[in-house]
């Protein structure tokens, strides 16, 4: 681009929409972290389905894992924030709505276990919902709304689910809402790396 | 009578710039001129030029051990382009 060529206006005008759009297209999400969380709620929720036919004890700590992946997830954000060389409003958004995510699950949790709150799996499955539709809905991608949705819509199911079965709806939205947006996400990232090379 | 366009923003360069960042909280040098296709030298004379007029802020760092330059649109700049739409937008309607 060069500085000295005189514009007419509808040159500005293209001008402005061109690098408009390319700010709106420079979501370039990696895709780790819905995988990892994806894996790891599909896992906890198999693990403790199982569990209640094996009745091992230590087993029923094992959504403690949930609370440990917050260590990868910091240090994942961090990687990320320091490789993207710009801060868009939505990324500010998004990590606001998820961080909101991850406070009122940890309040939840704390009083569902205070006072075993009945159906705390379909509320679970309510708050998984809202950042995952939100973040479909802001970045405009589909899987992600789509896995939203789902959730919402398995929360329903499973107020009519009796446990462990509705832990095997929990890894039923995990795997639509995180999993597979996430392998997406990742497979759309590794090919625009391979492009960019 | 037609308001002048604003002869800061008025150029391709650096219309792309605060176009870019009008989108973005901040973003970093290499990053616009990789966006804009620049030259760096280029690029650097216009992002000053858009600095003087006070409608962008340039933040100069450190990033592992490398220099960083960071951009971001002012409260005048984001006035300075509302403006200037507004003015492109009067020129193009009575051209139709």
């Amino acid at each position: 681009m060069t500085e000295e060529k005189k514009l007419t206006e509808k040159e500005s005008l293209e001008i402005i929409t061109s690098m408009i759009t390319r700010a709106k297209c420079a979501y370039d999400e990696t895709g780790v972290s819905a995988l990892m969380w994806g894996i790891i709620v599909v896992f906890c929720s198999l693990v403790t389905f199982f569990n209640d036919y094996l009745h091992w004890q230590w087993l029923n700590y094992v959504w403690l894992l949930t609370a440990a992946a917050v260590i990868p997830q910091v240090v994942i954000a961090i990687r990320e924030r320091r490789r993207r060389r710009y801060k868009s409003y939505d990324s500010v958004t998004m990590s606001a709505i998820w961080i909101s995510f991850g406070v009122g699950l940890l309040l939840f949790s704390y009083f569902a276990g205070l006072y075993n709150v009945p159906h705390a799996e379909s509320v679970y499955l309510m708050f998984y919902g809202i950042p995952t539709f939100t973040t479909g809905m802001m970045t405009n991608f589909k899987p992600m709304t789509w896995g939203g949705i789902a959730c919402w819509v398995i929360c329903i199911i499973s107020f009519y689910v009796h446990f462990p079965d509705t832990m095997l709806l929990t890894a039923i939205a995990a795997i639509i809402a995180w999993f597979i947006p996430g392998l997406m996400l990742r497979a759309k990232y590794l090919q625009l790396k391979k492009e960019n090379v | 009578m037609f308001k002048d366009l604003d002869p800061i923003l008025h150029s391709q360069l650096r219309l792309a710039v605060i176009s870019l960042l009008i989108s973005l909280k901040e973003a970093e040098f290499t990053y616009i001129r990789e966006e804009t296709n620049a030259t760096a030298g280029n690029l650097s004379v216009q992002i000053n030029k858009l600095k003087e007029a006070g409608y962008i802020e340039v933040i100069k760092q450190f990033k592992d051990n490398y220099p960083q330059t960071i951009c971001r649109i002012t409260t005048a700049g984001f006035k300075a382009f509302e403006d200037y739409v507004k003015s492109l937008q009067t020129y193009l309607s009575v051209k139709k």
